[in-house]
């Protein structure tokens, strides 16, 4: 019971007047940057931290983890409402978060994925509780050769994302695995396509690509399929289904959805690098697999948004093991909070908690209370924010152009990439025009650089031998995983889907 | 110059106690042309906030405003983008004014190798450098290696793996200088991060790797990374006993400048009084905490001197990088 | 259209899988996967697919052509004027953002895409062309202190 008398001990740290002040400030703070598309928890941090100098580290210390998750909460508000991803780990949430609100059901997905949100983050913080030390040892197995097997496991689900025409589903991803390679090549420092641009040195970027494909690329599809002059003018025809709360079907629909994508959206944070888009992307293509009904996904299933959101958040907290445990940042945010932890003088590392519990478990116990205090803040604000779609959208369409190009220009201040997102918008359109898929564009975007580093990495270290992945008891793991899962969900789908499904696929 | 240098001693002398009531001495010892009060100082930060370069900027500037160092307005702005060439771009275009400044760090010296920039780091007016980043070199705390004497013996007979951070880095260049002086060869392998590459050398994925020691000293503490040898010129404390390169005998002199630069041509009343100001800046309390917590080296050079160690690190790093292929 | 589409990007691939051969070497010097290797699977993989995609799209054009129901995979009916005038609209403001910075741009564009959307309603035009602006403004640039682009041509007194 040493786990618990920890708890209490940071809780009591934790419940201050001012610190819990500092905590609504950090999670509102987290909220709004996660709703602005663009500009996520990251940015969001940065901004403040220098805020915080003159602070209590503790206080500090809730209020910037706030930022962190509270980002995720808001991230996906647009990816519902305007098909915007908030940031990169809620792409995956406009899969069927988007077409939920089209349905006219934007109120219910909203509080579902904030409860989503809610289970995944306080999963997350109950796993770091009580297992912390455990997985710090996962994270301490991933090597090159661990993180080549990791995106050859979620190529997998790039399989799931390529849609009913596999031939433009497969050039999709092969653009995305091309843009991969742009900027300087890691290994040997030379540089591919960037054609002299500084801009381009560092690659292209995940997040202009996103904004591109999906939110403007939506606009434009909006504008030529005539929304902006339907009876209503607006999104949705929302007199149709005036209810707001999710029905009890939504819960009890997607109650193990919320379990698996915690677990799933956890594991895959805590590995240091892989972090919350990957996880949110793999929980999808792995809910979609093993649904009854997966051509349902894409047209507005619950369980497609809830399983992205519980996953990213599950995720956001599986990331704080790493940091806290070995001193290792596992994503962009948590090495802000890695520097802010320097900056205090503070040393993370293994010995980080033994040598600071009160900051280490105030922290841990400040997260279950951010996670209540977003859930009610979102909870509240969601019939604001449904306000968004019901504005005409001859006048909304313009404004989100206006959104999608700011907010890519607030992440790098970078005129390239503003017009990257141009491009992706307009290449967007035509892409879901055709019935290509963005959404393996984007994954492979995300998982392409991530293969070949790894892969180049592994066979440098091993010198070209492919047996290193036989030697690593990490690698026999995930091998024996994916041999899993490669075996067992489509038994599992096929008992599911009977022959309804197997006849599509024939056909 | 000598009486800006009288009026130096007497001020390191002086100490941090006699800064404030110092510093209006030394300003008014300047020629009455550089400053102008009424003119804003137009300070660039080449990356967004938050990182390195950002943090010792605004360092800088803080400390500038405490003591009262410049007289006028100071606006700091962050003009991130092309991995520093918008905002050295930015400075760079305003050739011949002495009210643009702005910070350099290792960026400003490999930007240009990899890409068009039209700028070469020794085309701005140098005022100083004021400390280097320097690496350390690690191995898993459960290796039988204790010392770099043992590493260097064990190397020479297994080629070993080093990670770091990128090629075009100090990362690559550094293991690479050594390992020529020290006799032994080595396979690098680069990764995105110092994250990346300590996971990998956690997992023992790798035999060891080099980093700069700040995000390490837990590790390091711990026992789950043991620091071999440093690469600056001298040790820091939060590193205890561990050699440096030079103490092994294996110099190598290269390392990351942090520095201060203003646009080329600027008036050379205002490299002047900037150099002055820095050298006054570097001797604050304040200034010491940032190189402690940063784990940096303080290691200053003013001027053309500044300038020379530019154009020689460009160089070195041209070299070895071009013998690798890395570019062209 | 869908042809066009495709054969862009064909063309696109062509160029990638071009500088993949001639720029980048499939092996480093020590034996190594270089830094082509990729690319060049990549490139090599694009063009051979697009180029399988633009034929089965000549085939379903031949097919509507002969009286044929049109494939399956046929593009939903819509108005390209509309998506044209949008991108128009669009990239307008992203020259005028380079040009004019954040603020100024904004207001300009939302004018001009207000009036020809939402044509004759010129109260609710201004009021969203000057209130929306300002709110982005305020929050990015004075509130969260992000990056707002700058002017080349400031033309505004503060």
């Amino acid at each position: 019971m040493e786990i618990f008398s920890d708890l209490v001990m940071g809780l009591s740290y934790a419940v201050t007047p001012i610190n819990l002040a500092y905590l609504l400030i950090g999670a509102m703070v987290g909220m709004i940057v996660g709703v602005i598309p663009g500009f996520g928890p990251s940015a969001g941090l940065a901004i403040l931290l220098p805020l915080t100098f003159g602070m209590d580290p503790i206080g500090a210390i809730m209020m910037l983890a706030a930022i962190y998750y509270g980002s995720m909460y808001g991230g996906t508000i647009t990816s519902i409402l305007l098909n915007t991803p908030g940031e990169s780990a809620t792409v995956a949430s406009t899969f069927d978060g988007y077409p939920l609100a089209k349905k006219g059901r934007a109120g219910p997905a909203l509080v579902m994925q904030a409860v989503a949100s809610f289970v995944g983050g306080t999963v997350g913080v109950i796993l770091i509780t009580i297992l912390a030390p455990m997985f710090s040892q996962v994270s301490r197995s991933f090597g090159p050769p661990e993180y080549f097997l990791l995106a050859m496991m979620g190529m997998l689900t790039l399989l799931v994302m390529i849609g009913s025409n596999w031939k433009l589903g497969v050039i999709s991803a092969l653009i995305g695995f091309a843009l991969g390679t742009v900027g300087v090549d890691l290994e040997t420092g030379q540089s591919r396509y960037t054609f002299g641009s500084a801009e381009l040195i560092g690659g292209i970027y995940f997040i202009p690509i996103a904004i591109g494909l999906f939110g403007l690329g939506e606009l434009f599809y909006a504008f030529y399929s005539q929304i902006h002059k339907s009876a209503s003018g607006s999104l949705v025809e929302y007199g149709r289904e005036q209810r707001f709360w999710p029905t009890a079907q939504d819960f009890l629909s997607t109650r193990w959805t919320m379990v698996r994508g915690s677990i799933l959206g956890f594991v895959v944070g805590v590995i240091p690098g892989a972090g919350a888009t990957i996880a949110s992307l793999m929980a999808y293509s792995t809910e979609r697999s093993l649904s009854k009904t997966p051509e349902n996904f894409g047209q507005g299933e619950m369980a497609g948004l809830v399983a992205p959101e519980t996953a990213n958040n599950a995720a956001s907290s599986g990331a704080m093991i790493p940091l806290l445990t070995l001193g290792i940042p596992g994503s962009a945010s948590t090495a802000v909070l890695l520097a802010a932890f320097l900056l205090w003088g503070l040393r993370p590392g293994p010995l980080f908690m033994e040598q600071n519990p009160e900051l280490a478990w105030g922290m841990i116990a400040s997260m279950y209370l951010g996670n209540i205090i977003l859930l009610a803040i979102n909870i509240f604000a969601i019939p604001l924010f449904v306000q968004i779609i019901k504005v005409p959208y001859r006048i909304l369409g313009p404004c989100v152009v206006v959104i999608c190009l700011l907010g890519t220009f607030t992440v790098h201040a970078s005129f390239v990439e503003t017009w990257l997102m141009f491009a992706a918008g307009v290449v967007g359109f035509f892409m879901r025009l055709y019935g290509f898929s963005p959404a393996a564009l984007v994954l492979a975007l995300v998982l392409g650089p991530l293969a070949e580093e790894a892969l180049r990495q592994t066979l440098t270290i091993s010198r070209g031998s492919f047996g290193i992945f036989l030697d690593r008891p990490a690698s026999l793991w995930i091998i024996g995983v994916t041999i899993a899962l490669v075996v067992l969900l489509p038994l599992m789908g096929r008992i599911g889907a009977g022959a309804g499904r197997a006849e599509k696929a024939g056909g | 110059m000598t009486q800006l240098q009288d009026s130096l001693t007497g001020w390191i002398k002086a100490g941090a106690l006699g800064l404030a009531v110092a510093a209006p001495f030394a300003v008014a010892a300047q020629a009455q042309t550089y400053p102008d009060p009424g003119e804003t100082l137009d300070w660039t930060i080449a990356f967004g906030p938050g990182g390195g370069n950002d943090i010792m900027a605004r360092t800088i500037v803080e400390i500038l405003n405490t003591y009262d160092l410049y007289p006028g307005d100071i606006t700091v702005e962050n003009r991130a983008g092309g991995s520093g060439a918008v905002g050295w771009g930015y400075l760079f275009g305003q050739a011949g004014s002495g009210y643009g400044i702005s910070t350099t760090s290792g960026s400003f010296v490999t930007t240009p190798l990899q890409a068009d920039t039209p700028w070469e780091p020794a085309d701005f007016t140098p005022v100083a450098l004021l400390a280097t980043d320097d690496l350390v070199l690690v191995v898993n705390g459960s290796s039988d290696i204790q010392d770099i004497g043992q590493f260097i013996e064990y190397a020479q007979s297994n080629p070993v793996t080093i990670a770091g951070t990128g090629t075009v880095n100090v990362d690559f260049i550094v293991p690479t200088l050594f390992a020529q002086a020290a006799g032994f060869e080595f396979e690098y392998v680069s990764f995105n991060s110092m994250a990346d590459q300590t996971t990998a050398l956690l997992s023992q994925s790798v035999d060891a790797m080099v980093g700069n020691p700040g995000e390490i000293l837990g590790l390091i503490d711990s026992g789950d990374l043991r620091a071999l040898v440093y690469s600056g010129a001298s040790t820091p404390e939060a590193l205890g006993d561990v050699p440096t390169m030079g103490e092994v005998g294996y110099e190598i002199g290269v390392s990351m400048p942090r520095g201060l630069i203003l646009p080329p041509d600027a008036p050379a009343e205002a490299q002047a009084f900037w150099i002055e100001t820095m050298q006054q800046v570097v001797e604050t309390p304040e200034w010491a905490e940032y190189i402690r917590s940063n784990t940096l080296t303080p290691t200053v050079l003013y001027g053309e001197e500044f300038r020379t160690f530019l154009t020689n690190t460009q160089n070195g790093f041209a070299e070895v990088l071009r013998s690798v292929g890395a570019i062209q | 259209m869908r042809i066009v589409f495709l054969v862009a990007l064909l063309g696109g691939a062509i160029f990638y899988t071009y500088i993949a051969f001639s720029d980048l070497n499939f092996m480093t010097r020590t034996g190594r996967l270089g830094p082509g290797f990729f690319p060049r699977l990549v490139g090599a993989a694009m063009v051979v697919m697009t180029f399988w995609a633009i034929l089965d799209a000549l085939r379903d054009r031949r097919m509507v052509a002969a009286g044929g129901a049109p494939g399956p995979d046929d593009a939903p009916e819509g108005v390209w004027r509309d998506f044209l005038l949008l991108l128009g609209l669009a990239f307008g403001y992203a020259i005028l953002v380079r040009l004019f910075g954040g603020f100024v741009s904004t207001v300009v564009y939302l004018i001009a895409a207000l009036s020809l959307l939402n044509p004759g309603r010129h109260l609710q035009n201004a009021l969203v062309a000057v209130i929306f602006p300002t709110g982005v403004y305020v929050l990015f640039d004075r509130v969260l202190n992000a990056n707002m682009p700058p002017a080349l041509f400031d033309i505004l007194p503060f």
